[in-house]
Formats: C-alpha cells, sequence, structure tokens
C-alpha cells in the first residue's frame, strides 16, 4: 500500500459521521469539565475510559483527544476569568490573562488564548506526522542527567519572567520546593515535614494548592476592599466596547507568526519528553518571549504576546506527548497513558512497527487516521471555543457580590474532587491565605506552583544522578546534558549583554 | 416573591423525599477507591471492574484516585472507611510491604479479602544490545563485578522498596550474592525505568512483562526470565526463573476488599457479583477478555484463597524486608532533609537580600520599593490598607470555608453548601430572596454536576 492509498484509506476512516459525532461530543464534553476549577484534562479523560469501551479504535482515540485539546483550552476561562487556572500549564499566564480582564480586555486574552491554541496545537500534529520517530529516537537519549538539567531551564524561567523582581521570583520558587518537599518521597523510605499529619505523607496535593493561591486568594483580596460595586462598574464599561473575539486576534496571529512557531518548536520539544510537558514547555517559551520581546515590561500585566506564546506552546506540547507514546509505548504524561491503555484494548500495541505501511498497511491507516483526528480535534476547538468564550463572558457581568461566593463554592469543590479529601480543602484555604500575604510583599505566585509540580521530580533526578556517578563531572559530560546548561547559560546571562547595549528595561 | 419561596420549598422537599435511606443494599452509588494514579495499571483494572459492577448491582460505582505516600493514603483512606460496603478499595502488592517498612499500622489484617483479580509476576529485562542472555550470565557478571571491585551494576523499575526492587533483592539473595551488590536506582514507575534502560542509564530492569511489552515486541529490550511459577501467557517464550535454576517467585497482585467487620448482608451480594464477573470465558467485552486484551494476567481467587495468599505473600516480603541485606538498601544515602534545608537557607538568603535592595534604595533615591513595576491598578493597594472591614471581611471567607471543611462530612454537601453560600450572598450585600433564589439553582446544580455528571462522590449527610 502506498502512502496515497493510505492517507485515502485514513481519510475515509475519519469522514464518518459516527466519529465527527464523537468529536463534536468530545469538545463540549472537554469544554465543560476542564472550565471546572479543579477538573484536570487527565481527570476528564480517566471519565471517558469506560465509554471508550464502546467505540472503536479511532472513535476512542479521537475521543480523547478531542476532549484534552479542548480541556487544556478550556482551562484558560477560569484563568482568565477568576483567574483561577484550570491546568498548571495555564499558571504562566494567569496574571496576564486576569489582569486583561480587569482592563475589560477578556474577549481579546481568551481570544489569543484561543487562536494561538489552536495554531500550536495543529504545528504540533505537524510534528507528530512528520518526524515522530525520528524524535522519538532523540527522547530515549535523555537520562536522568539531561532531564535535571532541563528541569533547572525550566525552573530558571519562572524566576527570570518575574515581573516585580527576580529576587522575590526565587523566593517563591523556594518556597514551591519546599512545600514539594513535604510527604513520603520516591527515593526515602520515611515521610518528612508532615509534622504529624497522616494526609501530608502522600504530600501538597498541587490542584487545591494551585486553586488557593489563585482563586482563594483572589477572593479574599476582592472582600479586603471596600468598593466591591465600583469594580464592577468599571470591568462593565470597558466591557461593552468589546464586540468580537476575533477581531483584533487574527492580526496579532499574523504579525507574531515567527514568534508563534518559536513557541511551538519549544512546546513540541519539551513535550515528547516523557515527564517534561505541557508545564515546563509553557514557562519556558513564555520566558523565551519575555526575553526576545521589545515589550517585557508588560510581561505579567497585560501582555497578550505572553499569552499567545505559551498557550501555543502548550497546546503544542501535547501532539508532543503522543510521539514516545506512538513509537515506544512510553507514555508521556498521564493522557497518553490512558490513551495507550486503550490502544492495546483495541489490540494495536504501540511501536516502531505501526508506522510501516507496507508491513502493516492496516495499522499505517490507522496511525494517519490518528493525526487527522489531532486535526480535527484543534479545528472543532475553533467554534466551540468561540461559544465557550462568548458563555464564559457573561461570568463576568454578573456583579462581584454575588460572584464571589460562588467562586468560593467552586474552589472547595474543585479541591475536593481531585481526591475526595477534606485535608485538601484545608490546604486549599491555607494556600489562600498565604497567597494573599505573599501578594501583599508583591512576590509572584506563578513559581510557587512550578516549584511544587517540579520539586519532586528535580530532587528525584538530582538524587539519580548522585546514585549512578561517581563524580561531578558526568553532569556535564554528555551531548544534550551540556548543550542543556549552555542554554541555561545563555538565559541567565543575556541581561548581562543586553546592559552592554544599552537596554536598561531588560536589566530590572 | 411567594412564589418564588414555594418553589425553594418545594425543590428542598423533593431533594430530601428522593434522598431517603434504604436497607437493602446496594440502595445509593458505591466509592472504589484506587490507591495509584488515573491512568495507571491498577487505575485501569479498577475503572473496568467498576463498569461491570455497576451492571451487576445497579447503582453507581465511580472510581476515586487517592493516590500518593506509595500506596499508603489510598488503602487506609479505603480500609478505615464506615464499613458498610459503599466503600471499595482495589487493594495492591504493597498493602503487605508498607506495614514492614514502618509507614502505616494498616495491614491486610484490617481488610475483609473479597476476589482477587490479577497476579502479574516480575520479569528481568535489559536492552537488546547487552551481552547477558540469560540470569545465570547476569549473575556471573554482577559477581565479577564484586570480586573485581568495578562499578556495580544497576537496575530500576520503581520506587525503593517497591515490589520490583523487593523481586530484584529476592533473586539476588537466591543467588547467594547481597542485595546491594546491584545498585537501586529508584524511579517513579516502570515506563521512565524502561527509557532509562534505553538511554544506558542503568544496565537492567525489573518490571512486569505487560509494562514492557511494545519495547518487547519492538526488539528494543529482552527478557531473560520471569518469576512466575508457570511461563505468563502472552509471553510463553520467556523462561521462569526456576527453569533457570533459582527457586524464586515474586508478583505483584490485585484484589478488591472492604474494611474489617463489614456485614455478611452487604459482603455476600458483592461477592456474588463480583464472582459472576470474574469468572466469565474471555469473550464479548467481559472483564477476562479486557484483562487478555491488556496483557494483564487475569487469575483470581475467591474470598478464602484470596485471605490465605494474603497471609502468604505478607510472611514472605516480610522475611525478605527484614533481612540485613535489604534493611542495608533501604537505609539512604542522602538525607531526606539535605533538599528541605538547603532550600531553607536559600530562602533565608533571598529574604535578606529583599531587604537589603529595598534598604539600598530607599537610601539612594528615597523612594519605597523602586526595583518594582509601578502597579497597573494603584486603586487595588488604596483600598487594601488594614481597616477593620478588611480584617472581619477576611474573616468571614476563611471561616465559611473552615465550617465548611469541618461540617460537610456529617451535615452532608447540600444543607452546608447552601448555608455557605446564602450567609456569604448575604454578608457581601445581596438581599435575602434574591439570595436564596441564587442558591436554590447554584447549589443542586452544583451537585448535579459534580455527583451525577463527572462521578465526584459529594456527602450525603443527613439527607442520607
Amino acid at each position: 500500500m502506498s502512502d496515497v492509498e493510505t492517507l485515502w484509506a485514513a481519510m475515509a476512516t475519519v469522514a464518518d459521521w459516527r466519529l465527527l459525532v464523537v468529536i463534536a461530543a468530545s469538545a463540549a464534553y472537554g469544554l465543560a469539565v476542564g472550565s471546572i476549577p479543579g477538573l484536570t484534562a487527565t481527570m476528564a479523560v480517566a471519565l471517558l475510559v469506560p465509554l471508550t469501551f464502546y467505540l472503536n479504535d479511532v472513535q476512542a482515540i479521537a475521543a480523547i483527544v478531542t476532549t484534552v485539546t479542548c480541556s487544556i483550552f478550556a482551562g484558560d476561562l477560569p484563568a482568565t476569568l477568576v483567574r483561577i487556572p484550570g491546568t498548571p500549564a495555564s499558571a504562566a499566564y494567569a496574571n496576564d490573562a486576569y489582569a486583561l480582564t480587569r482592563q475589560g480586555k477578556h474577549q481579546l486574552a481568551l481570544g489569543t488564548s484561543l487562536l494561538f491554541s489552536v495554531l500550536g496545537g495543529l504545528f504540533g500534529t505537524l510534528v507528530l506526522c512528520l518526524a515522530a520517530p525520528a524524535l522519538a529516537r532523540l527522547a530515549t537519549r535523555f537520562t536522568s542527567y539531561e532531564y535535571f538539567w532541563l528541569y533547572v531551564l525550566g525552573l530558571s524561567c519562572a524566576v527570570i519572567v518575574s515581573s516585580e523582581s527576580r529576587l522575590r521570583g526565587a523566593l517563591a520558587l523556594w518556597i514551591g520546593l519546599l512545600l514539594s518537599a513535604v510527604g513520603l518521597g520516591t527515593d526515602f523510605a520515611q515521610p518528612r515535614l508532615t509534622f504529624g499529619f497522616d494526609e501530608l505523607i502522600s504530600g501538597i496535593n498541587f490542584i487545591p494548592a494551585m486553586i488557593g493561591l489563585f482563586g482563594m486568594s483572589e477572593v479574599l483580596r476582592n472582600v479586603s476592599r471596600q468598593k466591591l460595586a465600583e469594580a464592577d462598574a468599571l470591568q462593565l464599561a470597558s466591557d461593552s466596547k468589546q464586540s468580537s473575539v476575533f477581531h483584533s486576534v487574527l492580526p496579532l496571529a499574523w504579525r507574531r507568526k515567527w514568534t508563534l512557531l518559536r513557541s511551538s518548536v519549544i512546546g513540541s520539544l519539551v513535550g515528547m519528553l516523557p515527564g517534561a510537558g505541557a508545564d515546563i514547555a509553557s514557562w519556558i517559551a513564555y520566558a523565551v518571549s519575555k526575553r526576545f520581546s521589545k515589550t517585557p515590561q508588560d510581561y505579567g500585566n497585560g501582555s497578550v504576546e505572553g499569552i499567545g506564546d505559551a498557550t501555543g506552546a502548550n497546546n503544542a506540547a501535547l501532539g508532543g506527548a503522543w510521539i514516545p507514546a506512538l513509537v515506544f509505548g512510553i507514555p508521556g504524561d498521564s493522557v497518553t497513558a490512558i490513551a495507550v491503555g486503550v490502544l492495546l484494548m483495541k489490540n494495536i500495541t504501540p511501536g516502531p512497527g505501526i508506522f510501516d505501511a507496507t508491513e502493516n498497511p492496516q495499522q499505517a491507516v490507522l496511525v494517519v487516521s490518528i493525526y487527522l483526528v489531532f486535526v480535527l480535534a484543534n479545528l472543532v476547538l475553533l467554534p466551540f471555543g468561540w461559544w465557550a468564550i462568548r458563555g464564559g463572558s457573561l461570568l463576568i457581568q454578573i456583579p462581584r457580590r454575588i460572584l464571589l461566593p460562588l467562586i468560593v463554592m467552586f474552589c472547595i469543590v474543585g479541591s475536593y474532587a481531585m481526591s475526595g479529601s477534606y485535608f485538601d480543602v484545608w490546604v486549599m484555604l491555607l494556600m489562600g491565605v498565604l497567597g494573599f500575604v505573599l501578594e501583599r510583599f508583591q512576590v509572584p505566585l506563578g513559581p510557587i506552583v512550578l516549584g511544587l509540580i517540579m520539586g519532586a521530580p528535580l530532587e528525584h533526578r538530582f538524587l539519580q544522578c548522585l546514585t549512578a556517578s561517581t563524580d561531578m563531572t558526568s553532569f556535564f559530560s554528555r551531548p544534550i546534558a551540556l548543550a542543556l546548561v549552555l542554554l541555561l547559560a545563555l538565559l541567565w546571562l543575556a541581561p548581562l549583554l543586553s546592559i552592554k547595549r544599552g537596554n536598561p528595561s531588560a536589566t530590572e | 416573591m411567594n412564589r418564588l419561596g414555594i418553589l425553594l420549598l418545594a425543590g428542598l422537599l423533593a431533594i430530601a423525599g428522593g434522598c431517603r435511606r434504604e436497607s437493602v443494599y446496594p440502595s445509593r452509588p458505591i466509592t472504589m477507591i484506587c490507591p495509584w494514579a488515573a491512568g495507571g495499571g491498577t487505575d485501569r483494572v479498577s475503572r473496568r471492574l467498576a463498569m461491570h459492577l455497576e451492571q451487576e448491582l445497579g447503582v453507581p460505582v465511580s472510581v476515586v484516585n487517592a493516590t500518593g505516600g506509595k500506596g499508603v493514603t489510598g488503602h487506609n483512606r479505603g480500609l478505615i472507611a464506615r464499613p458498610d460496603g459503599y466503600t471499595l478499595t482495589m487493594m495492591t502488592f504493597e498493602l503487605n510491604t508498607m506495614h514492614w517498612m514502618g509507614l502505616t499500622e494498616l495491614s491486610y489484617r484490617d481488610s475483609q479479602p473479597l476476589v482477587s483479580v490479577n497476579e502479574d509476576y516480575a520479569a528481568l529485562l535489559v536492552a537488546s544490545d547487552a551481552p547477558w542472555k540469560s540470569v545465570s550470565e547476569l549473575e556471573q557478571e554482577v559477581r565479577s563485578r564484586v570480586e573485581s571491585g568495578d562499578k556495580k551494576l544497576t537496575a530500576s523499575g520503581t520506587a525503593a522498596g517497591g515490589a520490583w526492587h523487593l523481586a530484584l533483592a529476592g533473586w539476588l539473595d537466591n543467588a547467594g550474592l547481597a542485595a546491594d551488590d546491584v545498585v537501586w536506582i529508584p524511579s517513579e514507575g516502570a515506563n521512565p525505568s524502561l527509557q532509562q534502560l534505553m538511554s544506558g542509564g542503568v544496565s537492567m530492569v525489573c518490571c512486569s512483562l505487560p509494562e514492557a511489552r511494545s519495547l518487547l515486541e519492538a526488539g528494543e529490550v529482552r527478557a531473560l526470565g520471569v518469576m512466575s511459577p508457570t511461563r505468563a501467557v502472552g509471553f510463553e517464550d520467556v523462561s521462569t526463573f526456576i527453569e533457570q535454576g533459582r527457586d524464586w517467585t515474586l508478583g505483584g497482585w490485585r484484589g478488591l476488599g472492604v474494611p474489617k467487620n463489614t456485614p455478611a448482608r452487604v459482603t455476600e451480594p458483592l461477592i456474588a457479583a463480583l464472582q459472576r464477573i470474574v469468572s466469565q470465558p474471555a469473550v464479548d467485552g467481559s472483564f477476562a477478555e479486557f484483562m487478555e486484551q491488556q496483557k494483564f494476567d487475569h487469575t483470581w481467587r475467591a474470598p478464602d484463597q484470596f485471605q490465605e495468599f494474603l497471609a502468604e505473600n505478607d510472611r514472605k516480603l516480610g522475611a525478605l524486608l527484614q533481612s540485613e541485606a535489604m534493611k542495608s538498601i533501604t537505609v539512604n544515602r542522602f538525607s531526606p532533609m539535605a533538599f528541605p534545608s538547603a532550600l531553607l537557607i536559600l530562602i533565608a538568603i533571598t529574604l535578606v537580600g529583599i531587604f537589603l535592595t529595598a534598604w539600598y534604595c530607599k537610601n539612594s533615591n528615597g523612594e519605597v520599593v523602586p526595583n518594582s513595576i509601578p502597579d497597573p491598578q494603584p486603586s487595588d493597594q488604596e483600598g487594601t490598607a488594614d481597616s477593620l472591614h478588611t480584617v472581619i471581611s477576611f474573616g468571614v471567607i476563611v471561616l465559611a470555608v473552615a465550617a465548611y471543611a469541618l461540617l460537610a462530612e456529617p451535615v452532608g454537601f447540600l444543607i452546608t453548601a447552601a448555608c455557605v453560600v446564602f450567609l456569604l450572598l448575604l454578608w457581601l450585600g445581596t438581599r435575602w430572596l434574591p439570595a436564596a433564589g441564587i442558591v436554590a439553582v447554584f447549589v443542586p446544580g452544583l451537585y448535579f454536576v459534580f455527583d451525577f455528571v463527572l462521578r465526584v462522590p459529594l456527602p450525603r449527610g443527613w439527607l442520607g
């Protein structure tokens, strides 16, 4: 079977009305789940698993891919409208998006996020189609050393992008890392820093922590301000000026086509590494975007450029995560882990063999169908996301004295939902107070979330390196590790270079 | 206005009426606790089993992933729950190791085993370009390295003290070697370990055969042997350790349990349903067919055999975990407090740095915080003055959340949430009738979305 025949066969598979119904239903479902704070894309997919038993292979994959694509975007809705990031990836630009909302430009923020998500997602799909086997080979060359440096790189980005000050960004990062050290890690037989609470043995769950840090602290900040009605009036007045979601976004996308390409490349590359994924990709893309921006002072205060670049990278990473999953059956994240399970259930074993059109014509058709499903999932996001933005924007028009109690309830239920534990509600509350206090002292909250997520893998990889090596040179002796170290040095030393060029804004 | 009040009352009565307690088991949704993350093997098995149980019992069965602490969290939550049969636990291998490792008091004795559904045995894998073709060749390599003092071989597969680590240690012990003659590199699971094996980060991986299936079929890794009594179904070309002269078997297992002292009135229909599910032939979408497709073993044991198996498995693991060799390797080479201590020092240094910068700038420029970008909304800063109102509002919100966390379990979600939202609305200046209307729509709506659509069980409390 030739490539063209395979493509035709795959298109025939995809052009089935039942499949299109599955895609549309999954899109609506993914948007609904993703927009509820505390419910992640992973959870949306896990809830889908029993349903996939009744679908055929392409339909099952389509349901998963569409649900993830849509729920990752939907995570931006609460991030923008009420500053509760739906996913850790949205935490990188939650402040930017929310700042735009407070200026009455939430349509612009969400429109950017939607369009750049779709474009990033399509780029990620393209990479998946064209280079999956070769890139998967590269991904398998990553040992603990490379992962260690990658995590350091991601964490550095969180500090570098801190708009208030580097020192405060660093402080936030240390706090996040410290919180991540609580509980029983992979490397130790005894739990630490639990202070006698049995619940802390499993560590601090990042979902309630994130809801507390961003959502709850925002509620606390709002009620501590006396004039709720005035804030509403300001927002509504400027809101009426905005009419179309895409009106100003399309020219923006055209202007930033090259930076979008850069972010998408970052997203695909980071996304394909098992255990790194969309969260780091979005931070790195955001930092790179700020570093090369002409207006770095806007970042953190409502920069559409930052939102677009980070969200593009984050959706490109989704396609990247499928690369090792399809080529070696090593899932890049929990979503692809579920997808690999579904493939196995349909008697398809992921592996290099499934790309071989001459040996396995059936499987080659399936693989191409999966690519097409990715394209469809991203395209269907456009209309559905547009409706979601229109619907979600109504939320802003609710007066705050009514909205705030409802947000409090969402924070509570959202933090409870993940593992059904009241302890998580307490964690959410404490993090809310912590977030409130830290913001008073202008400490950014994003790096805390990143530290909380990356702390455990960072320490784990570092100890793995130490266990496996005899001297410190092995941290630098592998070529990819060295490249990452050089990249890291470049990122940190770039401001020194820009001082010489006489660009004071980048030095802070 | 009055009509609204009546509607509200009617709605509440309908909710109360619909939730009346009944004594026939099962009369309401069942929660199945999975101690491991969504998407993993245990999660997939749990969700599939929940689907079949739902068909058999006629009530929703939702899976809750209570993860973390190497399985301690989930097992504790599930086995200390009220023994009413509405909380089932997907128990795994770790139930028999965590109490030997001093992580918890909980052991299999706190459970009432129902039916076990799966036993997957450990296998030893090396990269396809590795020189060793059999278990004994690998043993020789380990032994010669110990004798010559060369760098030891490394192995991975799971966290320190996990199932596959114990399997490896048991094999070394059986071969007359010490458990630390191969350096165990802890990892988060089979997938990252296999990736390390391919990148040359470790010399061997110990995990179950289904976990390595894709790489085995692609010829990227080679299985030297499997630690099962007989060859594994679906992997008939992998010989057992027993065939290769090592009398050693160890595997992970999964099975459903309920808390001890669950009445027979509840366990009997559960066991009957479970036995019907697991004993069906592997055709037409049955549980066995699912397990075969996923290449999970689907050996199952009835309650009595499961109980015996648990006791025997626990003894075997206790002996292994309390041996001198194992003790020496579960003691960490690195202090667990090193990382947090380093961070505390960094926090202190950074704080000093922040104060010094602020002080320096204040002295040199006469401004307060010049290193920050001007706030785009100065009104924010003015409004957050520490007035009495600020402090009280802050306290009210904190108290509301705390009240929910304390009262929701005994009183139930609907009543607690309605009170919390209603009082907060009043506090922030909504009049009571519109507030009641909002509560009447929002709270049951939220309950419906989470409980019925998303299958997240919210507490029922007084409404049964």
